[in-house]
């Protein structure tokens, strides 16, 4: 196997708080170099390395997309395809999939499935309780000895207090998190086990009064969280609160880990990028859960991200088939798609001067990684080249017509930065022409 | 005819309107000016004899698309329709394709593909007739959608009020009722404030939404106090099928606080008026006999404008289609 050289790169590794311009030296599946000051000789004895010319351009350890729903519209090839196409090269899929993830046997069969050396790496939340109804606990000591690294109920919340306790208490004993889709399903009118044939359909406010769609509170949201962290206080559980959208659900998350409780917490960028307004077209693409809410709490999102309230960034994935979302708003269906715009809306963030560069690649790689103790991606000599190379200021506007997931919320938005190719283990998962053009000889 | 329905526009006969949209989806983003055309030509309507000729629309095809259950709304159109001399086909989807699976654009497309000059629709769905329109090339008519808008029921209560008291600016308007659940009180809040009403509501604080001030109204919860010194008590249907049994506690209360009866009528303007778009529940909404006093009740007159403004608006869809 011959040597690759990246040269001149901007190479940007948080783990290190690394962040200049090196020429990269690759071997097979690990990275043998980085240097200031490129000793062609040695690295090219046989004259078969490859070099790419990478002025400009900028190298990072690869994304670990905490949050992917695959959905009736994928199957688990086609999204690890599509996430290596997106500077992914982990990622965690949740347990609400047909059949549904909440057995050993299960955890371990996708983790077979998934496994090819060259595509990203799949982790797995298990069901927390058993066919995710919130009622019995699921066996999550087994599902965690086949690799399962956290439990939620998915896209519903875990409801009732007792489960919860108990869940929170028995994690504490597998040293596993509990992932919680903070939403107070009662208030919110999405509990079809009630009488109630009301179903919330977006945020409540003047927007939805205008529509004439059936509001859901903000507050379904930080209620659910304030009952947890007491749950957590009590049983001392890692807690860990998914997509947050709301003001006062950053608000009290900040006071808890002030407090000193083991919650972490991540969001998804249509939450820090978007608000209750693109609604108002009754356009579907937008119907989202948690739902977009208003102008005030997407800043409050940015805040908790500015001031590390808020630990990681995911997509928050979850496609859905056109014809299911070409329908009237109350019947069409809750999600929107997440990887193949996750690393350019997160960017956004950097050109919007809201965060630095190396603090947005940390809330796409080792942040995520922490929070569920996998291994933190790190892009030093003896390491494993797992990596991306972007172009931080390739100007292009997402269209959804290009996109292979639909639907995106953020159609024909203008937007700066471009993955050009990404390596798992020292091989190419994805690069495209701009790079392979970039290959000096 | 009552003679306060004094015919006058014989002289100044208004001319068949143009919109600045081939559909009529909803009120909110509707010009005052193209309201006011509206209510003109329907007022011309209303008084023509209804056997005169107004046949203008000869082998103009509309389809009556029903996916919710209506009587008046549907009769009205249709009658509509046929005194402008177009053709009516009406169309109950209530059971039929939607049990069997098809998709509402597929079931929309299919009708489309018929050739129809004109869709009216009312769907159970906020927003859905705008779905009809961005995919179809026929005109759409929202005949009710969901809690968000019945634009022709606003129109006909804006002709019913004006032909009665002459002007809609500066009138104080109150809407009462479930506020929540109502297209008939959106479209309303929105054609009234466009045309300079002082607009309240009135309801119990579950049945009232979120921010509704921010439309431009004024909202209360006791109704002798949303009531005072007001010209128009417009009242509105308790939606149960569109509740969770946490809005009300029973019929009995709502009608305590929230019905109108001679005392809370009392505090509006002595020659205050009442309407109701229909259908009334008696006892819940309206004391019995309030609904039955000819000189304070238009609610008849409602259903008669109905007609006069859904000719002026199919007439006018088709004039807009065929300028544009």
């Amino acid at each position: 196997m011959t040597h690759t050289i990246f040269k001149s790169i901007k190479l940007i590794n948080p783990a290190t708080n690394f962040n200049q311009k090196v020429n990269v030296v690759i071997h097979n599946e690990t990275i043998i170099n980085i240097s200031k000051d490129l000793n062609l000789e040695k690295f090219n004895k046989d004259n078969k390395t490859i070099i790419y010319d990478c002025e400009g351009l900028t190298m990072s350890p690869g994304i670990c997309d905490i949050r992917v729903n695959i959905g009736k519209t994928e199957n688990l090839k086609f999204t690890q395809i599509t996430a290596a196409e997106s500077g992914i090269t982990s990622m965690v899929i949740l347990p609400n999939q047909t059949p549904k993830l909440d057995n050993p046997s299960i955890i371990d069969h996708i983790k077979r499935q998934s496994e090819d050396i060259n595509l990203p790496k799949v982790m797995v939340y298990g069901a927390a309780t058993k066919d995710l109804n919130g009622l019995e606990i699921s066996e999550i000591g087994l599902m965690s000895e086949m690799g399962a690294i956290g439990f939620t109920n998915g896209n519903k919340s875990i409801k009732n207090s007792l489960v919860m306790r108990r869940l929170m208490s028995y994690a504490t004993m597998i040293n596993r998190p509990i992932i919680q889709h903070a939403e107070d399903e009662d208030l919110s009118g999405l509990n079809q086990a009630s009488t109630t044939s009301i179903r919330g359909e977006m945020n409540e406010g003047e927007i939805s009064t205008r529509l004439g769609l059936i509001g859901i509170p903000a507050c379904a949201e930080v209620i659910m969280i304030e009952r947890d962290i007491r749950l957590a206080k009590l049983t001392g559980a890692h807690y860990h609160v998914a997509h947050v959208s709301t003001r006062e659900a950053v608000k009290v998350i900040r006071e808890a880990k002030k407090s000193g409780l083991n919650i972490t917490c991540d969001t998804a960028p249509p939450y820090f990028s978007l608000n209750e307004s693109k609604l108002l077209t009754y356009n579907t693409a937008f119907k989202l859960s948690p739902p977009l809410r208003s102008e005030d709490d997407r800043l409050a999102i940015i805040e908790g991200i500015q001031d590390g309230t808020i630990d990681a960034i995911a997509s928050d994935h979850r496609a859905r088939s056109k014809d299911t979302k070409a329908q009237p708003f109350s019947a069409a269906s809750v999600g929107a798609s997440g990887i193949e715009t996750l690393f350019s809306i997160t960017l956004d963030l950097v050109h919007k001067k809201i965060i630095d560069i190396n603090k947005a690649i940390s809330f796409l790689t080792i942040n995520p990684a922490k929070i569920f103790g996998i291994d933190s991606p790190s892009l030093e000599e003896e390491k494993v080249a797992d990596f991306i190379v972007f172009d931080e200021n390739e100007p292009h506007t997402i269209k959804k017509e290009n996109l292979k997931t639909s639907p995106t919320p953020f159609d024909r938005k203008k937007i700066h930065g471009k993955i050009l190719a990404t390596f798992i283990n020292g091989q190419v998962a994805f690069m495209n022409q701009i790079f392979k053009n970039k290959i000096i000889k | 005819m009552n003679k306060l329905f004094k015919n006058n526009s014989e002289v100044n006969k208004p001319s068949p309107v143009k919109l600045s949209s081939h559909h009529l989806l909803a009120i909110e983003g509707m010009q005052k000016t193209e309201i006011q055309k509206l209510l003109d030509r329907a007022d011309y309507f209303a008084n023509l004899d209804k056997h005169a000729d107004t046949k203008y629309l000869s082998g103009y095809v509309v389809l009556n698309v029903f996916f919710e259950n209506s009587t008046r709304t549907r009769v009205s159109f249709e009658l509509a329709a046929r005194r402008l001399g177009a053709e009516v086909i009406n169309i109950s989807l209530i059971n039929s394709s939607i049990k069997k699976g098809e998709s509402l654009l597929d079931t929309a497309s299919t009708l489309n593909a018929m050739k129809p000059d004109l869709l009216i629709v009312r769907h159970p769905h906020s927003g859905a007739p705008l779905l009809f329109a961005e995919y179809l090339s026929c005109s759409i008519i929202n005949a009710g959608d969901g809690r968000h808008e019945h634009p022709t029921q606003a129109l006909l209560d804006a002709l019913t009020i004006k032909r009665r008291i002459g002007y809609l600016e500066g009138l104080k308007i109150s809407i009462c009722g479930d506020i929540s659940n109502s297209r008939v009180a959106r479209s309303n809040i929105h054609l009234l404030t466009t045309m300079g009403a002082e607009v309240r509501c009135v309801a119990p604080s579950t049945l009232m939404p979120s921010s509704l001030e921010k439309l431009g109204v004024k909202c209360f919860n006791d109704m002798k106090e949303g009531i005072k010194d007001t010209d128009v008590v417009m009242l509105l249907r308790l939606q149960n099928e569109r509740m969770s049994g946490t809005e009300n506690p029973s019929e009995r209360e709502y009608f305590k606080f929230f019905g109108l009866d001679e005392t809370k009528l009392s505090m509006a303007s002595p020659n205050a008026v009442i309407m109701h778009p229909g259908p009334m529940n008696r006892g819940v909404e309206i004391a019995s006999a309030l609904a039955d006093d000819a000189n304070r009740s238009l609610i008849k007159t409602q259903v008669e404008m109905g007609v006069a403004v859904r000719m002026s608006i199919i007439e006018a869809l088709n004039h807009s289609k065929n300028k544009s």
